[in-house]
């Protein structure tokens, strides 16, 4: 304002002066944002006390999808939340797929075939890709960039059509089984998969092209909705959050579980913790799920046919083709769907690294074919806590964009 | 009390012998069930003792024994996580049916806001000295508690809002 | 273990040209450009590249392992191949299955399904149905389209269901190549 004033003579300063210094009496305004808001993708309400255009504080009301996930799951057998686990988190159903049945298979002591693990991780680093797509690609809608979320989109069709061929559905995968998978991959996957990989390169690269060197870009992302380490921590955030503020922090490297112990890849980490650093980390994950998913698909031609889950009568069914024609397997399959497995009694908690975060999920079994508790650590949840410190002082208009980064899946959020 | 090689379940029982009741450590989760009048102590000690450093409490969360006939009824799982060890911990302490309070950890680790009110929301447990103790999921009129195992799965609840004949 | 932790390049200060606005706007506008001429020369020489599909003129060709909705496999008399054993009633984790068995003594079926009724508001399309019965009389389609007016006409009962086989081959040429998937168990474990 200082340097406009010496415009003005000394007298008319003085009046500007009063001007802005008198009380006009202005008031906070509270803005309802949601529960059905196009900006905030999933369900979710804000209410935001406003100053103007700057948040000054901000009520996060979730639960609007809130289905009764762990009541359902506690009610049935375990085989019976598999289906229910493909709609915690819609965009990476085969993160929260291998994250329960690996705790079933924590309690059940059981390990699966070299294949099966393979597998799995080649649909869990797919799932990831689709993930941060839709972040990335809904990130730049957020600031009014269209075409580069429809790249993002192209790349994320092309990943589901892989998902379709391995699982039988673009979204709700329903792949992964207790003790393996439903189905081994179909013929010349390896082939369309390398196909698809190179198309979706292209995508980023020209997604890379038209926003990650625009200013307007730069200028939105770099400095909004930034939250230091510690306080990240202390909020129990995880996944390309915390990465994003230089925490090295992932599952797949500190505790690594399946095979991702004899992949090559890295993790990508920020500075600062803010917007600039989340979009950055995320497309740098982009970049190595799509080598994971190369050396899972090098691994799984080198290892040849062979079985994709246990040969454990406590888990699998009977082969199909034996039920139809002998007595035994028969009554084994009778048996096995009306009573499902039965998990020792014991509590197990495992996590894996999700496309958010860290997706836990604590079991407890008593021994009978029904959970006694299965509690899903959402990773959209904890991260969506400390939203409100990460937007507050900041402008109306980075609060969608930082929401965006957070990445709340209203499924996994709510349950 | 054994320690099952963990040297932060040893640090807990040489510091704290009287809060700790059981350990375990099956499948390789290094578990300590603590009294619940002790709870806040311990997790606050595990927060701030150098040899612990569980800078990151990742889970929160309640079961309900009821089924099984366990008394107490409740269990508060607590799950930690030490960053630059990885260690990670797990803290039981039991809740009684009659008396469903435990001490609130907020101030040790904000993460706790959300998770003290689903666990309220949806169990019914009180958390003593929550500073906004309010349902997380569900909405304020909803009546009980629903993953108590005692809570019907069909249970229809009343439609709340602008279109319902109430509101 | 390979790999290691990298750093991502944060562009703080900006170059010339970007703090310029728009010769990196030109450069975006390059990109999109490209796309839209790729796309117009395959409408041209029908070797389209764009995404979209002109539903419902076009319909996409899912893949072999695609789960659409449940329906029961005929037999060549018309009549459901199924026996109602009721496993997939079991099975389905969201209950929409309702089968009511029933006998038809005239023409020597001991058990058949006197009612058969999917509830497709509630089926969710996860294929338990599928993988319990043992009798490969129900199976996933390649039918997705159900939606109606009511809520009332999303309950199929067996008639809206029964399929022939013939228009089922892809799946269940799908479902007998896992016949055998599993290995044989070890002796003594049965």
């Amino acid at each position: 304002m200082s340097e406009r004033a010496r415009w003005l003579t000394e007298r008319e300063r003085e009046t500007a002066e009063d001007d802005f210094e008198r009380d006009l009496h202005t008031e906070h305004q509270v803005l309802n944002m949601g529960p059905s808001h196009p900006a905030t993708h999933g369900t979710v309400k804000f209410l935001v006390e406003l100053d103007g255009e700057s948040v000054v504080d901000l009520d996060v009301q979730v639960g609007y999808l809130h289905r009764g996930f762990e009541k359902e799951c506690e009610s049935g057998s375990w085989y019976q939340c598999i289906p229910y686990t493909d709609r915690l988190n819609y965009n990476s159903a085969i993160l929260a797929n291998v994250g329960f049945c690996m705790a079933v298979e924590k309690l059940l002591e059981l390990e699966v075939p070299q294949r099966g693990q393979w597998l799995r991780v080649l649909g869990s680093e797919l799932a990831r890709l689709s993930d941060h797509l839709t972040r990335c690609g809904a990130a730049c809608l957020e600031l009014q960039a269209m075409t580069p979320f429809l790249y993002g989109i192209e790349a994320r069709e092309l990943t589901w059509d892989l998902l379709e061929g391995l699982c039988g559905a673009r979204v709700t995968s329903n792949y992964v089984r207790i003790g393996g998978l439903r189905h081994d991959m179909p013929e010349g996957f390896p082939s369309w998969c390398r196909e698809t990989i190179a198309k979706i390169r292209g995508l980023l690269r020209d997604f890379d092209r038209v926003v990650t060197g625009n200013r307007i870009f730069i200028d939105r992302l770099r400095g909004t909705g930034a939250l230091g380490r510690d306080e990240l921590i202390a909020y129990g955030v995880t996944g390309p959050l915390l990465r994003a503020a230089g925490v090295a922090h992932d599952l797949r490297k500190a505790e690594p579980y399946l095979v991702y112990d004899e992949i090559d890849f890295d993790i990508p980490i920020g500075e600062v913790g803010d917007n600039y650093d989340r979009y950055l980390v995320c497309v740098e994950e982009m970049q190595q799920s799509l080598r994971i998913a190369e050396q899972c698909l090098e691994r799984l031609e080198a290892l040849g046919p062979g079985p994709v889950d246990v040969a454990d009568p406590r888990v699998r069914w009977p082969a199909k083709g034996r039920v139809f024609n002998h007595m035994e397997e028969m009554i084994q399959q009778f048996k096995a769907v009306t009573e499902g497995p039965r998990v020792p009694a014991g509590e197990a908690y495992l996590a894996i690294e999700s496309a958010n975060g860290e997706l836990g999920f604590y079991l407890v079994s008593d021994g009978t074919e029904r959970p006694v508790k299965v509690r899903c650590r959402p990773p959209s949840l904890i991260n969506l806590a400390p939203f409100p410190q990460m937007v507050r002082g900041g402008l109306l208009a980075d609060l969608i964009p930082t929401f965006d980064f957070i990445n709340m899946i209203g499924g996994e959020c709510d349950r | 009390m054994e320690d099952h090689g963990s040297p932060v379940l040893r640090r807990l029982i040489d510091v704290h012998a009287a809060a700790v009741e059981a350990t375990h450590a099956r499948f390789g989760d290094v578990t300590a069930c603590v009294q619940r009048a002790h709870l806040a102590r311990v997790l606050c000690f595990l927060r701030d003792d150098p040899e612990c450093g569980f800078e990151m409490l990742v889970d929160l969360c309640a079961v309900d024994y009821l089924e099984q006939g366990r008394t107490p009824r409740f269990e508060v799982v607590y799950h930690l996580l030490s960053l630059a060890s990885g260690r990670r911990l797990r803290i039981r302490a039991g809740v009684p049916e009659d008396d469903c309070t435990v001490d609130s950890v907020v101030e040790l680790w904000p993460a706790a806001d959300w998770m003290e009110r689903e666990v309220w929301d949806l169990y019914g447990i009180r958390f003593d000295g929550h500073p906004d103790l309010r349902r997380l999921l569900l909405y304020e009129e909803f009546e009980g508690h629903p993953l108590r195992k005692d809570y019907p799965k069909e249970r229809r609840q009343p439609i709340v809002g602008p279109g319902s004949a109430g509101g | 273990m390979p790999g290691s932790v990298i750093q991502v390049k944060r562009k703080e200060n900006l170059g010339l040209l970007e703090r310029l606005y728009l010769p990196m706007i030109l450069k975006g506008l390059a990109v999109t450009t490209g796309h839209f001429f790729r796309n117009l020369r395959g409408f041209a020489t029908g070797k389209r590249r764009d995404f979209v599909v002109q539903y419902p003129e076009e319909r996409v060709d899912h893949a072999d392992a695609f789960r659409g909705m449940p329906v029961l496999v005929a037999l060549d008399d018309g009549e459901p191949r199924c026996v109602a054993c009721g496993l997939c009633e079991y099975a389905c984790p969201s209950r929409c299955i309702h089968i009511v068995p029933g006998e038809l003594p005239d023409r020597g079926i001991e058990r058949w399904p006197r009612v058969f009724d999917i509830d497709m508001s509630r089926c969710m399309f996860c294929g338990l149905c599928e993988e319990a019965c043992p009798e490969e009389a129900i199976v996933m389609s390649r039918e997705v389209e159900i939606s109606t007016y009511t809520r009332k006409s999303l309950v199929w009962t067996k008639e809206d269901l029964l399929m022939a086989p013939d228009l089922l081959k892809r799946r269940l040429d799908f479902v007998r190549a896992e016949y055998d998937r599993t290995p044989d168990l070890p002796d003594g474990q049965d």
